[in-house]
């Protein structure tokens, strides 16, 4: 599966966690948050668009920086 | 019109409190929201034809944070 990069504005433990419960929802997805970085990796066959519209649900700025 | 207070949990800081006020606020048919970290909840004043206490909700757990209503 590829792995997808997104920087999203994450601020806190709010952020992140919210971020997490967002994205533990979708089936078929592995995820890593790097808070201090404020960069998250989904592991997905999904569309990276809608990953990226998605985590946009957090109301938080994100940008999709590729795959790895 | 009617006025709904609501658990929200997951809030750290006044920036998870701000985005909440922002999105929620921004919907059709909120014509005021009050957020309290402290209280861990969201009152918010809606038009009733466009918005429930349901559908709140459900926009704030969309957000990732878990909502309940709270009497
Ligand atoms: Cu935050
Ligand atoms: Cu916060």
């Amino acid at each position: 599966m590829p792995k997808h990069e997104f920087a999203v504005a994450m601020t806190c433990e709010g952020c992140s966690g919210a971020v997490s419960r967002i994205l533990s929802r979708l089936e078929d997805v592995k995820f890593e948050i790097d808070l201090p970085n404020q960069l998250v990796w989904i592991e997905s066959d999904k569309d990276a668009d809608i990953l990226l519209e998605t985590l946009k649900k957090c109301g938080k700025q994100v940008t999709y920086k590729g795959t790895k | 019109v009617c006025e709904v207070t609501l658990g929200v949990g997951g809030m750290t800081c006044g920036s998870c409190v701000q985005s909440i006020e922002q999105h929620i606020g921004s919907l059709p048919g909120v014509i005021h929201i009050t957020v309290s970290l402290e209280q861990a909840t969201a009152t918010v004043i809606f038009n009733d034809s466009q918005q429930s206490a349901a559908s709140l909700l459900e926009a704030i757990d969309d957000m990732g944070f878990e909502s309940s209503l709270s009497t």
